[in-house]
């Protein structure tokens, strides 16, 4: 059931870098979310798990604002990121989503190459400033999803061409590419095949260098593996937060015992 | 009369319907297990009294006309016929024909009295004869399917079949229809370019589809270039399309993605009955409003503008076309998954670059479906350039001029007296012909490209 998390980049006290207080997530007048408090820190990656319909996608968009497109979702409460309340008038979703991207349970490649797919973000933030630029943030960033091998050759094909878990790398890529501080991930790997899983959890590993992840997951195994930090939601509550290694060894809510030992979820 | 044999046919159906439904809850009530339902039984019945019965009645009524008419002519005493054309003895049926219904005009011969007592009696008999036939075959079939009703018939798939049948008829009937009125345009295209050459037709700069009255008169020989016709029509749909594409594809974008919830829900159906209005009415709006002040426009900056633009017709056109473009642009921007959308805001871009970006260019075949299907629309589109266009055609490009189109030709050689056997009439089923292939060839494509842009979302 568990495996032991990357013990020798340990846990390590960091920042915090995203910081919800009392959140509270309405859809029309279904509460999603009640009284979230959260502390995640940078440079590490922080599981979200619990059983289907809890709210752990609804609470993942809150962090960057995707929720905004959904006419009748309503947020309450504070989240900050880096100290800046993100909800602030003053604060510019489209600015925020750069710096906290996003990787979604479905691949969402755009219809078109390749190339394109991960320039994008880079063309519309005005990241290089020539081409021989883009090339680079381009093949740095499909390197380090692991899809530059098989894809060096064929950038001008379509995105859509390619199979399943290659399009969930590729949208990683895209993701990298903008080079956020904070990278969502919503079930990043439902789609994908053990081998690919794998790759795709040895670049989180090696994400969590530069970046804070946050990964929304249905399988224990991975978020033990991955993760530093585990949120267990239930219901629309944060039941349990606390190091992955405690939730799973020694969890102190007896919810989150059932859930992680098979008996609820 | 007449109505007396569709009434006894359906009378005849339900009877057959419901002595098999009884015969069914019969055998039911037996205690004996029914492979159909009894209504399947009842149904069999009534459709084998209506689908056959009233096959016979129409082709009776279609063919016996013809058939009185044969026999009319053929009791005519001897020799009253002799010498006389075809169109005489047309008119001679016709006459009696009028002083059978009761009108008669002056003191017609008396044999021609005696002609229409005997069309009366005709009619009479055939009617009689009618209701005679229909009420004993529909009785011979009730029977017959009454004979069928057995515990392990399978009235349930003979009834599909029959449906089915009925349905292979109604599509077949379409294509026939379709495929009729080809093969009567070709002919008639034939019959024109026997007169004048294709080349002529094709390429000739020189549109003046007059040709002499009589014999001796004279007048300049019509000429039959197409070009300047055709050009109009590409004249007048290119203002339209100006007009109506980015109109269009505004709505569409700002519908789509940006307007507000309660206003597009009003703006939706808005469009939709925009797209209903009659072109008619857009013909009087072209005619009332656009060119006269277009005219006073002109007037006002020093230009001549004539009475009959291509602008006020291809502009009021567009404006025909707005809701067309943009609800086929709606739909190829709906049918783009919201997981792109959210994959592009995701990244950082506003709801515009999304929207040009991605959302654009993924619905971009769709677009470009709907925009060639409003192409042929425009170029078809006959009642707004009949009433706003020009009759004279002529060789410009300028949309300020007075230009004629292919279906106002078509319209106008029609129009009046005519006989089809000279080039001014045929030349009006060659426009239709090129018409008929160019929105054809079009709206293969138009069709092609849509369905392959749906192959990519689902
Ligand atoms: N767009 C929406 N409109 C209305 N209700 C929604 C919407 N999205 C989510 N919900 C509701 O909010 C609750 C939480 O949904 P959410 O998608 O956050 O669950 P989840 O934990 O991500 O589940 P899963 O593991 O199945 O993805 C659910 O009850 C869901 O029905
Ligand atoms: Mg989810």
């Amino acid at each position: 059931m568990y495996d032991a998390p990357h013990k020798d980049k340990d846990v390590t006290q960091n920042d915090i870098k995203i910081s919800a207080r009392d959140v509270q997530v309405f859809y029309g007048d279904t509460q999603a979310i009640k009284d979230v408090d959260v502390e995640i820190d940078d440079k590490t990656v922080t599981a979200f798990i619990g059983p289907s319909g809890c709210g752990k996608s609804t609470f993942l968009r809150c962090l960057n604002r995707m929720n905004d497109t959904i006419d009748i979702c309503r947020i309450e409460g504070k989240i900050s990121i880096d100290g800046e309340d993100i909800y602030d008038p003053s604060i510019d979703p489209v600015q925020l989503r750069a710096k906290v991207g996003m990787v979604f349970q479905k691949p969402n490649p755009f219809p078109k190459s390749i190339y394109e797919n991960v320039a994008y973000g880079p063309k519309i933030h005005g990241m290089a400033r020539n081409k021989a630029e883009l090339d680079e943030i381009v093949e740095n960033a499909l390197k380090r999803a692991a899809l530059w091998n098989e894809a060096k050759d064929r950038l001008d094909s379509p995105g859509t061409g390619l199979s399943g878990g290659q399009q969930q790398r590729l949208c990683i890529a895209r993701a990298v590419a903008t080079e956020p501080e904070v990278l969502l991930m919503d079930e990043p790997c439902s789609a994908l095949d053990p081998i690919a899983t794998a790759q795709v959890e040895e670049l989180i590993d090696e994400l969590r260098q530069t970046y804070s992840v946050v990964i929304v997951t249905h399988s224990m195994q991975q978020a033990a593996r991955v993760s530093q930090k585990t949120a267990f939601f239930h219901l629309g509550n944060l039941v349990e937060f606390g190091d992955t290694e405690q939730i799973f060894t020694n969890p102190k809510d007896e919810r989150t015992e059932s859930y992680i030992t098979g008996r609820i979820g | 009369m007449t109505l007396a044999p569709f009434v006894i046919l359906l009378f005849a159906a339900f009877v057959g319907y419901a002595i098999n439904l009884r015969a069914a809850q019969a055998i039911r009530a037996d205690g004996v297990r029914l492979h159909s339902l009894e209504s399947f039984h009842g149904l069999f019945s009534l459709l084998m009294v209506i689908v056959p019965v009233l096959t016979l009645v129409l082709i009776w009524l279609a063919v016996e006309g013809a058939v009185i008419d044969a026999l009319l002519m053929a009791s005519l005493p001897a020799g009253v016929l002799d010498g006389l054309g075809s169109g005489a003895i047309q008119l001679i049926g016709a006459e009696i024909r009028s002083i059978a219904g009761g009108r008669v005009f002056g003191t017609p011969d008396d044999w021609k009295l005696e002609a229409a007592e005997r069309l009366i009696g005709y009619r009479q008999a055939s009617s009689w004869l009618l209701i005679v036939v229909v009420t004993g075959v529909s009785a011979g079939i009730v029977y017959f399917a009454r004979g069928r009703v057995a515990s392990g018939f399978r009235a349930r798939q003979r009834v599909e079949r029959i449906t089915l049948g009925l349905m292979i008829f109604c599509a077949v009937v379409a294509i026939f229809t379709t495929v009729g009125i080809v093969a009567a345009l070709t002919y008639e295209t034939f019959r024109f370019f026997q007169m004048v050459p294709v080349t002529e037709f094709l390429f000739g700069l020189n549109w003046e589809p007059q040709i002499p009255i009589r014999e001796d008169q004279i007048a300049a020989e019509g000429a039959f270039g197409a070009v300047p016709v055709f050009l109009g029509t590409i004249v007048i749909a290119t203002v339209a399309l100006v007009v109506a594409v980015p109109v269009g594809l505004m709505t569409a974008i700002y519908l789509n993605e940006f307007a507000p919830h309660a206003f597009r829900k009003t703006v939706k159906p808005v469009l939709e009955i925009l797209a209903g209005v009659p072109t008619v009415v857009y013909g009087f709006f072209a005619i009332l409003v656009v060119a006269p002040a277009l005219r006073q426009f002109g007037a006002s900056v020093g230009l001549d503008v004539s009475g009959n633009t291509a602008l006020a017709a291809g502009g009021v056109m567009g404006i025909m076309l707005i809701p067309f473009i943009s609800s086929f642009a709606d739909d190829a921007l709906s049918a783009v998954p919201q997981s792109l959308r959210d994959g592009a805001l995701a990244l950082g871009a506003t709801r515009g670059e999304m929207m040009l970006n991605v959302l654009f260019p993924a619905a971009i075949p769709g677009i470009v479906g709907g925009v060639l299907l409003a192409v042929s629309r425009a170029i078809g589109e006959t009642m707004i350039v009949v009433m706003a266009a020009g009759l004279m055609a002529r060789m410009t490009i300028n949309p300020l001029d007075s230009v004629t189109a292919v279906t106002v030709q078509i319209v106008t050689l029609l129009i009046g007296d005519t006989a089809f056997d000279n080039p001014k009439t045929l030349a009006a089923f060659a426009l239709g012909m090129m018409l008929f292939i160019a929105t054809l060839v079009i709206n293969i494509f138009a069709l092609r490209i849509v369905r392959k842009y749906r192959e990519i979302y689902d």
